[in-house]
């Protein structure tokens, strides 16, 4: 029966991505039903499962079991195997045959080099689909530049339209922005030409830069330049025409409430939520205007009233009177906040050696849809004997011949033991 | 393309003769359905009679306001057919239903139960239409007990979580640029409806979509809460350098910055040339967190003697991951960019010459349209009087009754 939250039903994909951008393409792609083989090498795995060793990642199998790598693995199945030796080159030529979609966020040059060119992926099965994730794509004088998330913000565009605006510093997202936009493009390109295909016969390549992804996210941006010759000032949390519009701080340590005003019926109700202070009556506050004008003194005595109150009694008064407002939520907040919580975004997720946590669950709800999340991320070969001997069928003396000679493994070559392991400290 | 095989011939363009109708107003909706319109689908643009509000929003040309020079709607809008549409009317609902008859893809952003109490919920539209891919955009989703809170770019960033790592910690939560929360939700829309579109082309069945900006934006907050949930830590924002080796730095003629893992610091070092980056204290991935600010020290100092070309050259050469802060200017100029095709180049009558991100990726299997956007109601009498049939005299009867 038709499973309108997993339309990819049926659908398989050899995926190769590593960190965050591929994985979250692949994700995607696993989250609406896709068969989502995750393939690495026992001696090249997908870098995320070991970048935060002990005790951030928890356990004694501590490559299985990291947050990072849940949030972008679930769902998925892991197929370890070396694409750098003959064997496991052959082997994976025969998968692709079962395979519709290829997806790699590789280096630009990594695939030719690993000879898994698209010539050769097309000779394996003629009308696969493969999409190319390098950051400044695969062909052009740049195409050898390398960059994650921070790096195709800057290159992009999106950095410099981001600051205080008193310092003539450009920001930085504090996430690597770059790598989720990517992913969900690539998961969009995934669906277009499987669309493609089943109306022409034809698979394609796909070569999807990052960094021209996220640039498509600056519209207004460019048609400036090409209008005005004028690049983007740093607005702080300012906006050109509405005020208040700003975060202020709200009672406790770094806690904060943003708060736009669009309308003067906006502005009346600010006003009844602040219980309506003399200041507020004063002329040059009077309409749209000149509240813009005279922002700075109006965003000192907003925030003089919220910083008595803690964010969620602001927000309150707030939302009582159809202000536009949030809580600047923290991580943990988020989690726990009851609008999201109500909706079940955040979905449990079991893992047989560590418990039970939260990770996101559907980037978007489909009517009829169950539960996203149905499986942790895998460990890694989890799924080994269920490809190749279910799949491929392989017997088992195959694998163990295979397993001796290294070309596939149910544990990362030379990683040890958490309980091996001296204490490290860990980037995140 | 050149790497790669040419000479398949281009037989059409994934959505060719696909329907979408777009009840989308401002950034969100109208982003998805230009790339369905740029990939061949015939998208149909149903706008208020005064307008799409983001008509109103510019850039214009010189600063002088015109509903059709907007760049913001120029930019989300090409190769769309514009129809002018008032719901309020039981014309405006009668006309909107016949289009919704034969179309495959609905679009539309109202706040929850606007379209239901017209009439026009999936329900209604899909009644003889069961293989219709229906997709809502809206700040926190269609259920929920804030389902209609007004919302801005901005309350949504906060609502998010992204807002808290965003920034110095030593100041404010930093909003960062432009429409963020609008345009991924656009592009998480787009991605929605290619995956329900496949499932209804495979079984003949359609399906409705609930897309909450919210969510799809926290889901990017690049596994800080999940993170939260796991190890029970708070995340703290870091500014532009979360550690020596991930960052923002000044350069000499500007900024530009590194991203590099553990396993890029040997080709880091060897770029870089400096000989106390050999040393142990630096090498050595666990001594060199212990040691980060005394590495930031060397890098701030070393950064600023770097120009934002050289630098990336630099990063070409050695495979480090370098690059630079760059502007509108310097991409509209970019030879890389323009050797990929990436630029639509358009010379509007109204709005002049303009350039501007014209794809989202290359493909030999097929290409992107790159026209022009639809001034208001253009297409009212190829739509309502030659597609649907009514007579010449009923459009100027809807006229008449502010129903078109």
């Amino acid at each position: 029966m038709f499973d309108p939250g997993r339309p990819l039903t049926g659908v398989r994909v050899a995926d190769l991505t590593m960190i965050w951008a591929g994985p979250y393409a692949a994700k995607i792609l696993a989250d609406q039903g896709a068969e989502v083989i995750k393939i690495e090498s026992p001696r090249a795995w997908d870098n995320i499962r070991t970048l935060l060793p002990p005790p951030v990642a928890p356990g004694e199998h501590w490559w299985n079991t990291n947050f990072y790598f849940h949030e972008y693995s679930r769902n998925k199945k892991s197929l370890s195997l070396d694409l750098a030796s003959d064997d496991g080159k052959a082997i994976f030529a025969k998968l692709l045959g079962h395979c519709d979609v290829v997806i790699e966020n590789y280096r630009t040059d990594v695939m030719d080099n690993l000879g898994l060119s698209y010539e050769w992926l097309r000779e394996q099965k003629e009308d696969i689909i493969v999409v190319g994730m390098a950051g400044f794509g695969k062909t052009g004088p740049e195409k050898d530049a390398v960059g994650y998330g921070p790096i195709i913000e800057m290159m992009s565009g999106m950095t410099s339209t981001s600051g205080y605006g008193d310092d003539g510093v450009p920001y930085k997202s504090g996430i690597s922005y770059g790598d989720p936009i990517a992913g969900v493009c690539a998961a969009a390109a995934v669906a277009t030409a499987l669309i493609h295909r089943k109306r022409t016969g034809q698979g394609q390549y796909i070569d999807l830069a990052q960094r021209e992804v996220m640039s498509t996210l600056l519209g207004e941006f460019y048609m400036d330049w090409s209008m005005n010759q004028r690049l983007p000032e740093h607005m702080g949390n300012g906006h050109d025409w509405m005020a208040p519009h700003n975060v202020y701080p709200c009672a406790g340590e770094d806690e904060w409430i943003a708060i736009c005003v669009r309308t003067d019926g906006e502005w009346e109700g600010l006003k009844r939520a602040m219980g309506s202070p003399e200041w507020a009556e004063r002329t040059e506050f009077t309409d749209q205007i000149l509240r813009w004008e005279h922002r700075q003194e109006l965003d000192e005595l907003v925030g003089s009233w919220s910083s008595t109150m803690s964010k969620t009694d602001v927000f309150d008064a707030l939302h009582a009177e159809q202000v536009p407002s949030s809580p600047v939520w923290k991580m943990l907040e988020v989690l726990r906040e009851p609008h999201i919580k109500a909706r079940g975004f955040y979905e449990p997720l079991r893992h047989p050696e560590v418990g039970i946590w939260a990770v996101h669950g559907w980037l978007w709800r489909t009517d009829g849809a169950g539960p996203c999340v149905l499986a942790p991320a895998p460990e890694f070969g989890q799924h080994n004997a269920e490809v190749l001997g279910g799949l491929l069928g392989m017997s088992y003396e195959e694998r163990s011949a295979l397993e001796a000679a290294g070309i596939i493994a149910s544990r990362p070559e030379g990683v040890p033991l958490a309980s091996e392991m001296p204490a490290t400290p860990s980037m995140l | 393309m050149s790497e790669h095989d040419q000479s398949q011939p281009n037989v059409s363009q994934p959505y060719d003769g696909v329907r979408v109708l777009e009840l989308a107003e401002g950034i969100s909706g109208p982003y998805a359905g230009r790339w369905l319109a740029a990939l061949g689908a015939d998208v149909v643009k149903v706008e208020r009679t005064t307008g799409d509000p983001s008509r109103a929003f510019g850039p214009w040309p010189d600063d002088l306001p015109d509903d059709e020079t907007s760049g913001l709607f120029l930019y989300l809008n090409g190769d769309k057919r514009s129809v002018t549409l008032n719901l309020d009317t039981s014309d405006g609902r009668e006309i909107l239903r016949e289009l919704a008859a034969s179309a495959d893809i609905v679009i539309e952003s109202f706040e929850p139960g606007y379209l239901a109490d017209r009439g026009l919920g999936y329900d209604a539209l899909s009644k003889d239409n069961t293989s219709l891919v229906m997709i809502s955009i809206t700040p926190f989703g269609q259920t929920g007990p804030n389902a209609n809170l007004p919302a801005t770019e901005l309350t949504l960033y906060a609502a998010c979580g992204q807002m808290w790592l965003t920034g110095h910690p030593d100041r404010p939560p930093l909003k960062n640029g432009g429409s963020q929360p609008s345009y991924q939700a656009g592009l998480n829309a787009f991605a929605a409806i290619s995956g329900a579109y496949y499932g209804a082309v495979m079984h003949e069945q359609g399906s409705y979509i609930d897309l909450s900006m919210r969510e799809t934006y926290a889901a990017m907050a690049e596994a800080f809460h999940t993170r939260a949930s796991q190890l029970g830590i708070e995340t703290q924002r870091s500014g532009n350098n979360l550690n020596a080796l991930w960052g923002v730095y000044e350069l000499s003629d500007g900024y530009g910055g590194i991203c590099a893992l553990p396993r890029n610091y040997p080709a880091f070092a060897e770029a870089v040339g400096l000989p106390e980056l050999q040393e142990d204290r630096f090498a050595d991935p666990g001594q060199r967190l212990l040691n980060n600010d005394e590495l930031m020290a060397i890098m701030f100092g070393w950064f600023i003697g770097q120009t934002r070309e050289d630098l990336l050259q630099l990063g070409i050469e050695n495979r480090v991951p370098f690059g630079f802060v760059a502007t509108m200017e310097d991409l509209t100029n970019s030879e890389h960019l323009h050797s990929r095709d990436f630029f639509a180049e358009l010379n509007d009558d109204r709005a002049g010459s303009l350039t501007y991100p014209g794809r989202l990726w290359l493909s030999n299997g097929h290409d992107w349209k790159m026209g022009r956007a639809p001034l208001l109601g253009e297409h009212n009498v190829d739509v309502i009087h030659s597609e649907l049939g009514y007579e010449r005299e009923d459009l100027v009867r809807l006229r008449e009754l502010d129903a078109i």
